[in-house]
């Protein structure tokens, strides 16, 4: 059983402009008519369904940041604070590296405070008179080495004559003294072998007469010699 | 303060360049536009994608919203745009269709979503039942759906976004609720076998 209505009173339902006139002749005539009503009904579990629909969780994006890539150029008063963050680290590093590089000074002195960079006049003429005062020292230096070599070279020389002088004069005494001593000794020996033989002769006699005789001998046969 | 005044304040000071407002702007939007989108869509990737290129459209065109309308309706009609934009490019609707018969929410969603309580999990299986419904419209009766049932609109306010008559706004919306009768009678046949 159809309905000629139906397609327009569904249509009409779902609309919000419907007058109380035009309500009260729609429900009238869904009370009268199953076809329509039966649509109606299916109609509006079909949008129950839908309207079951739980919104979802956004999943996580960067808000601010993709857009301010994407608009990256033309939008710089909105990224200032943002780049100023950003970038402070990498500012400061940057700028303690300038000051390394740049060799900076901070001088605070009694005449105030000077700040210089690289090899400024003040510091190249304070090096150039470390180098005056380096070399003069190293002059002065050498100087005193020669004077010290020289000292010692003459001191040397004269304690080797000492020594050599002493040492030829010990070498000398010494040498008197060997001749005395064996001098001495020989005269002892002599001295010991007359004595010895004086006893000899006053022991025996007959070995006196021989040893005169031996002496006789021997002083004969010097004397033949 | 009404919403509309706080909207108000929180343009003007995005405008003038407060990165805080115009988070706070995006946070209150984004739920909708996001669900907007995955309705549309019927896949969070996509739906990202079209929440983004809304906000960026959004964040063009803020000093150009003069308050004329409300920024909601606003915001929406560069949603509904973008939509339309999308479709153009992607032909999201002939994806749908083919994937039909596998197609499940479930298995688009995060990791995290699949194993959040059982109460989160029946209302997965709510939302991805009302995505299959959608799949099965061509993306100009979706869209009306959309408009009508998801957004509350007025037909006289969906023929002025799309450009057409009232009342084919209205038939539009009819045929579309018919198919969706019959896809659904059909499903719920095919749950009883």
């Amino acid at each position: 059983m159809s309905c000629p209505k139906t397609e327009h009173l569904t249509k009409e339902y779902f609309s919000s402009g419907l007058s109380e006139v035009s309500k009260q002749e729609m429900e009238s005539h869904l009370r009268s008519c199953e076809r329509c009503n039966q649509e109606l009904e299916s109609l509006l579990l079909v949008q129950s369904k839908l309207e079951s629909w739980q919104d979802q969780r956004v999943p996580h994006w960067n808000r601010g940041m993709e857009l301010y890539r994407r608009e990256h150029g033309q939008n710089e008063s909105q990224g200032r604070i943002f780049d100023l963050w950003r970038w402070l680290p990498t500012a400061t590093s940057f700028a303690m590296l300038l000051l390394v590089v740049l060799n900076t000074s901070l001088v605070i002195g009694d005449q105030g405070v000077s700040l210089s960079f690289g090899d400024s006049s003040a510091s190249s003429g304070l090096e150039s008179r470390l180098d005056a005062f380096q070399n003069n020292q190293q002059a002065k230096l050498a100087e005193f080495v020669a004077r010290i070599e020289n000292r010692q070279d003459s001191n040397n020389m004269q304690l080797m004559q000492v020594v050599f002088d002493q040492t030829q004069q010990t070498t000398a005494e010494n040498l008197e003294r060997i001749y005395t001593f064996f001098e001495e000794q020989r005269l002892q020996d002599l001295e010991d072998m007359r004595v010895g033989y004086q006893e000899l002769a006053n022991n025996d006699y007959e070995t006196i007469r021989s040893l005169e005789q031996l002496a006789q001998y021997v002083s004969f046969s010097g004397e033949v010699r | 303060m009404s919403l509309i005044d706080e909207d108000e304040a929180l343009i003007a000071a995005a405008v003038k360049g407060s990165a805080y407002a115009w988070e706070k702007l995006v946070k209150r939007y984004e739920p909708r536009i996001y669900n907007h989108g995955l309705r549309l869509t019927g896949n969070p990737t996509d739906a990202m994608d079209l929440m983004q290129e809304v906000f960026l459209g959004v964040y063009r065109n803020l000093h150009r919203f003069r308050g004329d309308a409300k920024f909601s309706s606003w915001i929406f009609r560069i949603a509904h745009n973008k939509a339309v934009d999308m479709n153009r490019r992607k032909k999201l609707m002939t994806v749908q269709s083919k994937a039909d018969d596998d197609f499940d929410i479930l298995d688009s969603l995060p990791g995290e979503v699949k194993t959040e309580p059982e109460h989160r999990l029946n209302e997965q299986q709510l939302n991805s039942q009302v995505l299959r419904m959608l799949a099965q419209l061509p993306m100009e009766q979706r869209l009306i759906v959309e408009c009508k049932i998801f957004q509350s609109l007025t037909f006289e306010e969906i023929a002025e976004l799309q450009d057409m008559s009232v009342n084919t706004a209205k038939t539009r919306f009819y045929t579309a609720l018919k198919k969706l009768k019959v896809v659904s009678e059909e499903a719920n046949v095919l749950s009883q076998d």
